[in-house]
Order: structure tokens, then sequence, then C-alpha cells
């Protein structure tokens, strides 16, 4: 099940190795920022999922709209002449962190989790089993 | 009934992660494209270190330069003395040193100026570096001004300027005509040198430039009754440009 949005990954990078044009000139750093804002929010719904907290049409929206608004971000701090790409940067790498780190949490304390239930299923069939010899 | 499809109806959130990772993933290998590419154009160092390599060349260069000048000064010696012949070649000949005198490929002599710009790296302490030592920009600013101010004939360290003439600085060194060249430049300017000098002196002009930001130290300009300046020595040798046979 988890190989279906790496293979996605996978021929997105593919299709985008096709192209093979190279986005000339500032424009490279714009797409740079929203790459950026798409991993942040990947990352972000990956944690709401976790949470339980997931609705398809905010991931969606939120991933586009972040995305837009960074590449517009960082193209309008060109235009006005202060490094709005840096604020970008900035803010969304933060949040890729703390997101991940979320994720990371989350991951332990289900695997911690797991391990205890086990070994209380264990403990539970000995004693069955003292029990019944 | 496949059964990947009923797993897929209840897992909505895995196909919209593999959508915006495949978008994601276009967009990341575009980025990467674009800053490969970004990577490739040498930096100005790398431009340095690689341009630097052509400077074995630079003797040879030279001594083929000074065999040069011999050479046209044998052609001018020539043409004069095939134009004592007839009328008609002593006119020819006129117009073709005077072509010559226009292009830079004779010696020439008279008053002028010369300015020497030198860096000043201990007499300003509190001005950055950069402005104490002399730049291909001043060179080439004082060049200018000076061809403004109705000069005749420039060289610089005894380097022609002709048509083509750049100046460009390469790390410490400076090129004039491709040779190479260092502190102190000195500029030497056929013409009045009353108006040569006026020109200089003008407030707020180059050299008031260079003496502001780098120190009075940095220029030296001196009036000169009577000067030589060399002939060009560099290739006179055109690949391109021909002359259109309806030319006026």
């Amino acid at each position: 099940m988890i190989l279906i949005p790496i293979l996605a990954l996978i021929v997105g990078v593919l299709l985008g190795r096709l192209v093979a044009q190279p986005v000339g000139g500032i424009a490279g750093t714009y797409i740079a920022v929203a790459v950026l804002a798409g991993l942040d929010t990947i990352c972000g719904g990956l944690r709401s999922n976790l949470e339980g907290k997931f609705h398809t049409d905010i991931f969606v929206s939120g991933f586009f709209s972040n995305v837009v608004i960074a590449f517009f971000l960082a193209w309008l701090g060109d235009r006005i002449g202060i490094n709005l790409f840096l604020a970008s940067a900035v803010i969304l790498g933060g949040r890729i962190f703390v997101n991940l780190s979320l994720i990371r949490r989350f991951a332990l304390t289900k695997w911690q989790d797991y391990r205890e239930r086990k070994r209380i299923q264990r403990q539970a069939q000995q004693t069955q089993q003292m029990n019944a010899t | 009934m496949n059964p990947f499809a009923t797993r897929i109806q209840h897992n909505p959130v895995i196909w919209s992660f593999s959508a915006m990772l495949a978008v994601l993933g276009f967009l990341g290998s575009l980025a990467w494209l674009t800053n490969r590419e970004r990577i490739n154009t040498f930096d100005p160092d790398q431009a340095t270190r690689i341009r630097s390599g052509t400077l074995d060349v630079q003797a040879e260069y030279q001594k083929l330069s000074s065999e040069v000048t011999k050479l046209r000064e044998e052609t001018t010696k020539f043409q004069n003395a095939a134009a004592n012949e007839s009328g008609q070649a002593k006119l020819l000949n006129k117009s073709l040193q005077d072509a010559k005198k226009l292009a830079g490929l004779t010696e020439l002599e008279g008053p002028g100026i010369s300015i020497t710009l030198r860096d000043n790296l201990k007499g300003k302490s509190d001005s950055p570096i950069i402005d104490t030592v002399v730049h291909d920009t001043d060179v080439l600013r004082v060049v200018n001004e000076l061809w403004n101010a109705g000069s005749e004939a420039i060289s610089v360290n005894g380097h022609r300027v002709v048509t083509g003439t750049n100046f460009r600085c390469v790390g410490s060194v400076m090129l004039v005509n491709n040779i190479q060249c260092a502190s102190p430049i000195t500029i030497q300017a056929l013409g009045d040198p009353k108006t040569l000098m006026g020109a200089m002196n003008l407030p707020g002009g180059i050299i008031y430039e260079i003496k502001d930001s780098g120190g009075a130290g940095m220029v030296q300009i001196d009036s000169i009754k009577k000067m030589r300046l060399p002939a060009y020595a560099g290739s006179t040798t055109y690949k391109f440009a021909v002359v259109p046979k309806d030319a006026k």
C-alpha cells in the first residue's frame, strides 16, 4: 500500500526528467521555493493523517495554494527588492522540521504501544497455559 | 472482484498523497535540473584560474609583437621610398600614412600629459581596499575622458590604445590589449596639455572620484612638452569583416 505514493513520486520525477527543460533565469529559484512548500504540505498531511484529522480537500487545496503562494511570494520579493524567498525558505524549512519531529513521535509511540501490547498478550498466554497445566 | 480496488476505496488518503507526491516529484526534478544548469556556468574565480592558463603564452606574445613593430617600421620606410618615385604615389602614400596615424600603426610625438595611477595601499587606512587599488574601470574611464577632452593618441603602460583595445582586471593584474600590466599604470595622451589638464582636474570628474575614494596619492598628473607614443604592436588581422565591393 505504501508503494503507491512512492511509485507516484518516481513517476513524477521521471516525468520531470523527460521534460528536461531547465527553467530559465530567476524563475528557477521560485520553483525551488514551490518545491519546499509542496514538501511541507506533504509532511503536514502525513502528520494530520497520523493525528486522525486528515481531510483530502484541505490537503489537496493546501498543497496547491502553498506551492502557488510560495512561488509568487518569491517573485514579489524580487520585484520589490526584499528577499521574501528567504522568508518562505526559513518558515517552510522550520515547519518541515516540526512536522517530521511530530511524525517521528507518533511513529515511536505507536511502535512502543505495539510492543507493549505484544508483551501483555504473551504474558496473558503464559498465565493461561500455566492455568491450563 | 478486484481485491485491490476494494482496498483502495477505503483509502482515499493514499491517492491524494500519491497525486501530490507526483506533482512534487515533477517540480523537484525540474528545480534540480535548473540548479544544475546554474552550477555549470563558471563563477568568476574559476574563470580567472582558467584564463591564467594563458600566462606562459604572454612572453612569446611580447617577443612576436616587438617583431611586428620592427616589420611595420620597415614597411613605412618602404612606402616612403616608393613614394619618392612619382607624384601620384606620393599622394597615395600621404593618405596611407594618415590612415596609419588614425589607426595607431605609427609612432606619434608631440605635447601632452601623463597620468600615473598607482595602488594606494597605505595612504588612506579608512577606505576599503577595493577603493585603493587601480581597477580596469578606472583606466577605462580616464581614457574615455581623455578622448573626450580632445586627445589625439593615447597609450597605457606603453601599449597604444587603438580600436578594439580593451582593459580588463584579471586577479591582481590588468590586461591592456591582452598584455599584462600592473600598478602603477601610466596613461600618456597626446594633445593640448592645458585642455587635457583642465579636463582631468574637473571637479566631480573621474580623477576627482579616484582621489576621493582611494586617497590623493593614487593619482599623479604631469604636463609634458614633448613625448613619443609607441605604435600598436598587436594583431591587425581580420577574420570575419571584409570591405564590401560597393563601399564608398
